[in-house]
């Protein structure tokens, strides 16, 4: 149904490249450049198809909304919990949880708590103080020692870059710098091409409104930061490349670690997505491969990565509001299997 | 370990047909080297057998529950979606009004 749209869409920009030179469009468009995605989310459709939240057991959530802006949540989680420990096996103990949580949006503020009822505390705070300024607060109070703890944020978006201050307890400092470098909006020689096709042939606005449709960004960036409580600094650097069919990113950090990674939308429904991982210190070295599905009533996401670990996800849409999620993951290497299904309400 | 076990063992009889002319033809053939060596192959035949089909095995376990994972839920909800979508393709030439595609949505 949505490859009826662009022939009838196509048409116009054609008439009007005729009539008009292609000068405009030709060259780097430097006065528009479009805002970066922040810096912690370079890799976020990667993560989005590769880095399932898995679970095991039993999940139940059900969210009610008191009134527009106004939300209450209960969770039920039941199944075990991994423990960790030295030795090789995995050694799981069973757990029951319940969470209550609050969450008041809106356009400018957005504040979200959460308890649990074995005593942990979570608070999110954004507020978007002015168009371009956001501070941003997490929180975490738990009953165990040293695992408290709270940071804040302030984020500035300018009009083609993005930068974030981070200051955390335990004397953690932290700062990074996206910009676009580079944004491409048309390639021009296709469009001249297709032009002349598609006076004579109307059915061709397919073509043409693809390579219309192609912009490509560059985007730049790198962070710092400084955890006083550990003494470690750190430096990082990160790329992206994006167009509208595939998304690649590339991350190195001065803690060895280096992460590159790749995104193919294959079509509106369908897209796939691989990463590599290495990290220079601990010589380890990780692939994965997975693919993301979002159909009308489901969405699916599989993944393999070079451990041996396989993992799936679906998410079906049962009814409006609600939705059943299957958990399944694999690891015949260390011979830990987990399974697990819940239900979302609201 | 246990072919060295066997061979020692046809080794004595071989000694003891030297020493008693009667010895029976059943002796002989049986501590003829033709037939240990036979045996030795046949035991690391079975041996290396056994290992290939049990690493076969595993893999093909490892491939299946990897496939039932990963594909089959994909079969079954890509087979779901085009029945809904020919159950609409269907009502929507039923009707012959237009899809409206966005309140379907």
């Amino acid at each position: 149904m949505a490859g009826l749209v662009p022939p009838g869409v196509a048409p116009v920009p054609a008439e009007a490249s005729k009539t008009a030179p292609t000068k405009p469009e030709e060259k780097v468009d430097y006065k528009n450049l479009p805002c970066p995605v922040p810096f912690e989310e370079i890799n976020r459709e990667i993560f989005m198809s590769l880095k399932q939240e898995t679970f095991e057991g039993l999940r139940f959530d059900f969210t009610k909304g008191l009134n527009q802006k106004f939300s209450l949540s209960h969770s039920v989680i039941m199944g075990p919990t991994e423990v960790p420990s030295q030795s090789a096996e995995t050694i799981k103990i069973p757990t029951a949880h319940y969470e209550f949580g609050a969450n008041y949006i809106d356009p400018n503020l957005m504040l979200i708590g959460r308890v649990l009822t074995d005593g942990r505390l979570t608070a999110r705070v954004k507020w978007d103080l002015t168009e371009n300024l956001t501070v941003k607060a997490n929180a975490q109070l738990t009953n165990e020692p040293h695992m408290s703890h709270g940071i804040f944020n302030f984020d500035y978006k300018g009009k083609d870059f993005r930068s974030q201050f981070q200051m955390g307890n335990g004397a953690l400092l932290g700062a990074s710098y996206i910009q676009i470098e580079l944004h491409l909006l048309v390639n021009s020689f296709p469009k001249r091409l297709f032009t002349t096709v598609l006076s004579s042939d109307n059915n061709n606005g397919n073509i043409l409104d693809f390579f219309l449709s192609v912009t490509q960004h560059l985007s730049l960036g790198g962070e710092v930061f400084w955890a006083g409580q550990h003494r470690k600094s750190g430096l990082g650097y990160a790329a992206r490349y994006e167009t509208d069919k595939m998304v690649a990113t590339g991350q190195v950090a001065s803690t060895g670690m280096v992460l590159l990674g790749y995104v193919q939308k294959v079509s509106e429904k369908v897209s796939l997505a691989t990463d590599f991982m290495y990290n220079y210190m601990s010589k380890d070295v990780t692939a994965s491969v997975g693919y993301d599905y979002i159909l009308r009533q489901c969405r699916l996401r599989g993944k393999i990565d070079s451990n041996g670990c396989t993992s799936a996800y679906l998410e079906e849409r049962l009814n409006m509001g609600l939705n059943f999620i299957l958990s399944a993951e694999l690891d015949h290497k260390k011979k830990d299997y987990k399974f697990g299904f819940g239900l979302t309400v609201g | 370990m246990a072919t060295q076990s066997r061979r020692g063992g046809s080794g004595q009889p071989d000694r003891r047909s030297g020493s008693k002319p009667e010895s029976s033809i059943l002796t002989k053939i049986t501590s003829s080297s033709i037939v240990s060596r036979g045996k030795q192959a046949a035991s690391d035949a079975a041996f290396v057998s056994k290992k290939l089909l049990r690493s076969t095995g595993k893999a093909a376990w490892i491939a299946g529950t990897t496939f039932l994972i990963l594909v089959v839920p994909l079969i079954i909800e890509m087979d779901r979606e085009q029945q809904f979508n020919e159950l609409e393709l269907q009502q929507a030439s039923l009707l012959g009004a237009p899809p409206s595609t966005p309140s379907l949505k």
